[in-house]
């Protein structure tokens, strides 16, 4: 890797930390500054005034906010996210335990975004207003408008009820047992030891919630792919390689792709987040046992220490999608990376 | 006995489909070219100059709604009635392309050297890379650029306008084409760049022994440059005379309105002139000498 | 009406073959919302009603989409979804466009230390996926419709920032901004008066596009339960309860799904031909 993509890796790196910080205290603010106090909540309408002193003392709620939030940071560092207050584990544990399923199917679902979007995107492109154009034009657009709770019931139905073809909950089918832990990821797992029926079973598993997050972003991304080699092709570059006879493919494939993802990555990146929030109602349609269930059952339940690490592991997450799409365009895009960037 | 034109385009029409009918751009044109002359084809926006050039190099013909009709010669092939192979046999190798914005033409993405490798491989497919990275320095420095190296890794806009346009021109003659197509070389140019470059490409291409068919709004340039020049209005030829001859003796009421329009030494673009004059549509004036040759009998029409 | 439709944005606007109808289609929903309690069949059933007898009918002439499990009529109450999801996303929008695009013209247009607090600030909200934020907050508040229109505004403002941020400083750059301040004007005349202006096409795009987006993101919220409350109809909670009764009482869920669809499809189609009219590539 060049230096100048080095150093730009690095500042990004430095800057998305520092808004990490700034997520965290947000986040904290807000879970504390709300309207309600956060003990009773958590033990419910029925439990005593003693109960409820005690746990504001355990929770240090009756401090200063900073000082909360110094102990927060304190904790966190030591690897501490606090106690779920409806699980009665420590969060990071839960964390531990969700967040590998979730990025299961938050992998799957950009692997299908990219692998879809972009070549169908292509492809309406190519054949501009046309039968197919029109085709893909009109699926983006219903893949756009559509909520992906909308799109998992959908396929739920289809699948569950009109022609059983795929599992519709959970991550593996009864009395199939989940491979050995290495990653969490089931399928990697399970092919990492061999165990080819408990991949291909939970394989299966993956597909309906994985379309379902999928569908919404294959809609954008096949949209704006469609949008800018439409555009990269009416550029002169594009006329001139056609001029001096640039095998169609080649150019289709290489001269003139590689300009026009430029505007798809930076949507990608977009899309991303948007996956990360559907997440949420997707896993709760198919209970699947991931992260995104786990707050939403936190948020549900108001589990204050649940819901602010989830947040953070969310955003978190968001920060290093960004900026490995960042680099993506930088590499792609001399401009960025050699012209000297406005420090932001 | 003089030898057939290079290029020969004789009772041009072309006609583009639209939401109200076919609209007929050019109304049966004919100009030639012979190896190692300079022709230009002269007119203002819209006269049809530019769609005769990209017929030339195969790019209008394809595309859907295009109706051309009539004779296109090049060397022996009837350019509307040879399919996109043969067209790719020669674009690139045997007849090339110089376009008007030079950076513009070059893709922003790709290093010049990669691009020019790009073109190498039309000629010659295989080339190494190492080979094509030789013969493209060695372009470059015929068309007097001193760090050929440096600039094969930069990309487009990095280099200038002057400089890209270089490139360009280098490109053009990398694989010895016969005919060179220039569309309106160095208008995105500063005018002092734009003598400089235009000098160094002529004789470029006098040393490669090309033709030129160079389209241009631009007669201080045409003047300088060209052999013969034909004079383009709405999609008819109006005049043809050697250059000399249309200068000192421009016969075709439009021709002597767009001369006189012009000032001739800075060379700009031309200001739009009164439409609908109708010595505008006075039948075409050929002066002496400039009749066009004959059609060759053996190839079908 | 003909001197509109012989001026050129009207006819750009009606090249889109799509335009127009989603035109048609996003002031059929508005007239519905606004005139709702007089346009529902049963304007009553968005109420707490209940009607064992008629409870869970297939769609007929008396209730088209049918009636749910506590009898009430879908039809009318996806009308009155609309109204809920119109008001929220005035709402929303009445609060988080001022405030963000008033913050993104200031940061633009200033630079300097308010520039980076500002676009720190907004960097932060936006590393949080919007609907993850909006969701903790709500998940942290009542679930009222009040709390939920305080929580999408809140994850909504960052995104005018920004636009308006990118606008300002380009426009900053532009003759007329220069040529204003050799006069001397002040600065928030400036703004004011000279940039906001100009940024008015872009972002009245965007408030059409995102008033389909926060049909989406309300519909995902409170069909998570996180929106208001039964028995006051909204389109996402319609279709969670709905859901629970497939594929036997389909129409519980498609109608109020469809609705959602159509409701997001209308605005988007019609932010689209807006942007054809404005023209806007930056």
């Amino acid at each position: 890797m060049s230096s100048s993509l080095l150093k730009a890796f690095a500042l990004r790196l430095w800057t998305s930390l520092l808004v990490l910080v700034g997520v965290s205290i947000l986040i904290f603010c807000i879970a504390r500054v709300i309207p309600g106090d956060p003990a009773r909540i958590a033990l419910g309408p029925d439990a005593s005034e003693d109960q409820v002193i005690q746990l504001r003392e355990r929770l240090h709620l009756n401090e200063p906010l900073p000082v909360q939030y110094l102990e927060f940071v304190r904790n966190f560092a030591a690897g501490d996210l606090g106690m779920s207050l409806y699980t009665r584990r420590p969060v990071t544990t839960d964390i531990g335990s969700f967040l590998p399923a979730t990025l299961e199917l938050v992998f799957l679902a950009g692997l299908l975004v990219a692998a879809i979007g972009i070549p169908v995107g292509v492809l309406a492109a190519r054949y501009r207003d046309r039968g197919i154009d029109h085709v893909v034009r009109l699926l983006a657009l219903l893949g756009v408008v559509t909520p992906s709770f909308v799109w998992a019931i959908l396929l739920m139905l289809i699948f569950a009820f009109f022609a059983e073809l795929l599992p519709v909950a959970g991550r593996l089918s009864e009395g199939v047992a989940p491979p050995p832990t290495i990653v969490g990821m089931y399928t990697i797992d399970a092919l990492i030891a061999g165990q080819w029926t408990t991949f291909l079973d939970a394989a299966r598993h993956m597909v309906l919630p994985g379309l379902a997050l999928a569908l919404s972003g294959i809609g954008q991304i096949a949209r704006m792919t469609r949008a800018s080699v439409a555009e990269t092709y009416a550029a002169p570059y594009i006329e001139m390689a056609q001029a001096y006879g640039f095998p169609e493919r080649r150019i289709a494939s290489r001269y003139a792709l590689r300009p026009a993802m430029i505007p798809t990555l930076t949507i990608l990146g977009l899309d991303f987040a948007n996956m990360l929030g559907a997440a949420f109602l997707v896993e709760q349609v198919f209970a699947w046992p991931g992260l995104a269930r786990y707050g939403v059952q936190a948020i549900l339940h108001k589990d204050l220490n649940a819901i602010v690490g989830v947040v953070l592991i969310v955003s978190a997450f968001f920060l290093i999608v960004n900026i490995l799409v960042d680099m993506a365009i930088a590499w792609l895009n001399p401009r960025i990376r050699l012209e000297p960037r406005r420090a932001m | 006995m003089i030898e057939s034109p290079l290029l020969q385009i004789r009772d041009l029409t072309l006609s583009f489909a639209s939401s109200h009918g076919p609209v007929e751009v050019l109304h049966g044109i004919s100009l030639h070219v012979r190896r190692g002359e300079k022709v230009a084809l002269v007119g203002e926006s819209g006269s049809g100059k530019s769609v005769t050039a990209r017929i030339v190099t195969g790019l209008l013909q394809s595309q859907r709604g295009t109706q051309a009709n009539g004779y296109v010669r090049y060397e022996d092939q009837d350019l509307l009635k040879i399919g996109e192979r043969a067209f790719r046999a020669l674009r690139g190798i045997r007849l090339s392309m110089v376009f008007q914005d030079p950076t513009s033409a070059l893709n922003p993405v790709f290093t010049i050297g990669d691009q020019f490798r790009e073109v190498l491989r039309r000629a010659s497919p295989d080339i190494s890379i190492p080979e094509a990275r030789r013969r493209a320095a060695d372009a470059l420095s015929h068309v007097l650029i001193h760090e050929p190296d440096r600039v094969l890794d930069s990309y487009p806009f990095q280099l200038s306008g002057g400089m890209n346009q270089r490139v360009l021109i280098a490109m053009a003659l990398a694989n010895r084409p016969a005919l060179l197509v220039a569309d309106e070389p160095g208008t995105a140019l500063d005018v002092t760049v734009q003598d400089r470059t235009l000098k160094l490409m002529t004789s470029l291409i006098e040393q490669a022994g090309a033709a030129v068919l160079f389209i241009s709004h631009n007669l201080g340039v045409v003047r300088e440059f060209a052999d013969r020049v034909y004079v383009i209005y709405r999609g008819r030829i109006v005049e043809h005379a050697r250059t000399a001859d249309l200068f000192a003796n421009p016969r075709h009421p439009y021709t002597r309105a767009l001369l006189s329009a012009v000032p001739k030494i800075t060379g700009e673009p031309l200001p739009p002139l009164p439409e609908d004059n109708a010595a505008f549509s006075a039948p075409p004036v050929i002066h002496d000498g400039c009749a066009e040759p004959p059609v060759r009998g053996d190839i079908p029409q | 009406m003909s001197k509109l439709s012989r001026s050129p944005g009207w006819y750009k606007f009606r090249r889109n073959p799509l335009s127009v109808p989603s035109l048609v289609l996003v002031v059929l929903i508005i007239a519905l919302a606004v005139f709702a309690p007089v346009v529902a069949p049963y304007p009553e059933h968005a109420g707490a009603v209940v009607d064992f007898i008629n409870a869970s009918l297939p769609p007929s002439w008396a209730h088209p989409f049918g009636t749910d499990v506590a009898g009430r009529d879908i039809l009318s109450r996806i009308i009155f979804g609309y109204r809920i999801s119109l008001v929220l996303g005035v709402v929303v929008l009445g609060i988080a466009v001022p405030i963000g695009v008033t913050l993104g013209l200031v940061a633009g247009y200033f630079g300097g230390w308010v520039d980076y607090v500002v676009m720190r600030i907004t960097d932060i909200f936006l590393s949080v996926p919007p609907l993850v934020l909006a969701m903790a907050i709500m998940g942290l508040l009542e679930p009222t419709l009040l709390n939920g229109m305080m929580a999408v505004s809140a994850m909504w403002w960052p995104w005018y920032t920004r636009l308006a941020y990118n606008l300002a400083r380009s426009e900053s750059r532009e003759g007329y901004v220069l040529a204003a301040e050799v006069i001397g004007a002040s600065k928030a005349h400036i703004l004011a008066r000279e940039i906001l202006p100009n940024c008015v096409p872009a972002v009245f795009t965007k408030i059409t596009l995102d008033l389909g987006f926060v049909i989406l993101i309300a519909s995902s919220l409170s069909f998570l339960g996180l929106g208001v409350q039964p028995p006051t109809p909204d389109l996402g909670s319609m279709v969670a309860e709905g859901a629970q009764y497939l594929p036997d009482t389909w129409w519980m869920a498609v109608f109020p799904a469809l609705a959602i669809l159509v409701g997001v499809l209308g605005f988007n189609l019609l932010g689209d031909g807006l942007r054809d009219i404005l023209d806007q590539r930056q």
